[in-house]
């Protein structure tokens, strides 16, 4: 592997440098596609644009919060429009953990055996996706990554309500039988 | 053994990362997450699947109008304050303090709250967290106690905060998060060691079998 992906390296110019020209070009590389996801999710074009601006400045404000070890640039970003969209269009708070809350320590510690598991459950599921049918990820893009109801799925894709039902039933077998085969 | 043993279904925590769980929703799936590693894990292989998704969405403008956008967001770069540190936050004054989110949620400690109670031993908490037809609230439960039996026209949740309780279903501690389907019934009870609180969600109708309730 060569250099870090160059998304990265421009949210990190901005942490730094406060460096509007990488600022420009993360701009015009996420701004579409966060136009393009709030629009998917039914906004309109005028909500679509405030958002665009919301994400975009919280971006430029936060940048000092990007980890790449821990998300991509894109699942990063994708992260900010999540929560400025439930803070904005839905009007609603989204608890989160906090990892530096001192209530997280006095819990009872892991064993070995448990921590060893945790170190691969993430790994799991990035596998299970993998192997789905490209109907399974569809049901499962449609209904968690665009928020969209079975019965929207099957009117938007013209499949059968219960077409819809048992694809997503069979998707999260597929990734819950991951954690299961090592258990 | 020291981590929880019952975790949300997937949906849950694929619609906690993806942003379409409703408020008291993600309070019960965060809360556990502070409890449990193994489904933080999951939930950021979920983020990191909608990452790839949202990666996928190309990034072409149909005309202008994101750049006349850019241009109003210089005005702001300068103008608006930068992202501080936020302060430590004060340590819990007890042991048996519950973990963020839920602890600034409830803004006190899990027992300093007005309890009404359903039957003798068993109270909810008139502190409520949700909207419309899902509510998060504290159910409490003295030793050796059993809830009431009844049944959920929709969804129940419940994650153990303090003590442990037993059902049908199998024995509940620590972090716990236990999903009841719709329709089901089930027989809550304290473990007799002490007592059980637990954050309870409700959906919908609840209909207590030995009395004459509302039907749906």
């Amino acid at each position: 592997m060569s250099a870090a992906p160059p998304f990265d390296d421009l949210i990190l110019a901005v942490a730094r440098h406060r460096d509007r020209a990488a600022f420009d070009a993360l701009y015009r590389h996420f701004a579409p596609k966060i136009e393009a996801y709030v629009l998917r999710l039914g906004s309109d074009r005028s909500v679509a644009e405030e958002l665009v601006q919301d994400v975009m400045l919280t971006l430029w404000l936060r940048a000092e919060t990007f980890d790449p070890v821990q998300a991509s640039a894109a699942t990063w970003v994708f992260t900010i429009v999540r929560n400025r969209r439930i803070d904005r269009i839905r009007r609603e708070a989204r608890p989160a953990p906090d990892p530096h809350d001192p209530a997280m320590a006095t819990l009872p510690p892991p064993s070995p055996e448990e921590e060893a598991q945790v170190a691969l459950d993430g790994r799991f599921v990035r596998d299970a996706m993998k192997k789905l049918s490209p109907e399974q990820t569809e049901a499962l893009r449609l209904s968690y990554y665009e928020d969209k109801s079975h019965s929207e799925i099957a009117e938007e894709r013209r499949i059968p309500l219960g077409t819809v039902k048992t694809r997503l039933r069979a998707a999260l077998a597929q990734l819950r039988r991951s954690v299961k085969e090592t258990a | 053994m020291g981590l929880p043993g019952h975790h949300p279904q997937d949906d849950l925590l694929f619609g906690y990362a993806g942003g379409g769980l409703r408020e008291a929703r993600s309070l019960l799936v965060a809360t556990h997450l502070a409890y449990c590693p193994s489904c933080r894990e999951r939930v950021a292989a979920f983020e990191a699947q909608c990452g790839a998704w949202f990666d996928e969405t190309p990034s072409v403008s149909a005309d202008g109008h994101l750049d006349a956008i850019l241009e109003r967001l210089h005005g702001r770069l300068g103008a608006e304050p930068r992202a501080s540190v936020p302060p430590p936050r004060p340590r819990p004054a007890t042991a048996e303090a519950v973990p963020e989110p839920l602890r600034s949620w409830l803004d006190g400690p899990v027992r300093d709250r007005v309890w009404t109670a359903m039957v003798p031993g068993v109270w909810v908490s008139s502190w409520s967290r949700g909207t419309g037809g899902s509510l998060a609230r504290l159910l409490r439960m003295a030793p050796g106690v059993t809830v009431p039996a009844h049944r959920h026209e929709a969804a129940e949740m419940l994650l153990v905060l303090e003590g442990a309780f037993r059902d049908e279903y199998g024995r509940f501690r620590l972090g716990d998060l236990i999903q009841y389907e719709p329709g089901s019934d089930h027989h809550a009870t304290g473990d007799e060691a002490g007592e059980c609180i637990c954050l309870l969600l409700v959906e919908g109708e609840v209909v207590f079998l030995d009395e004459p309730g509302p039907t749906a």
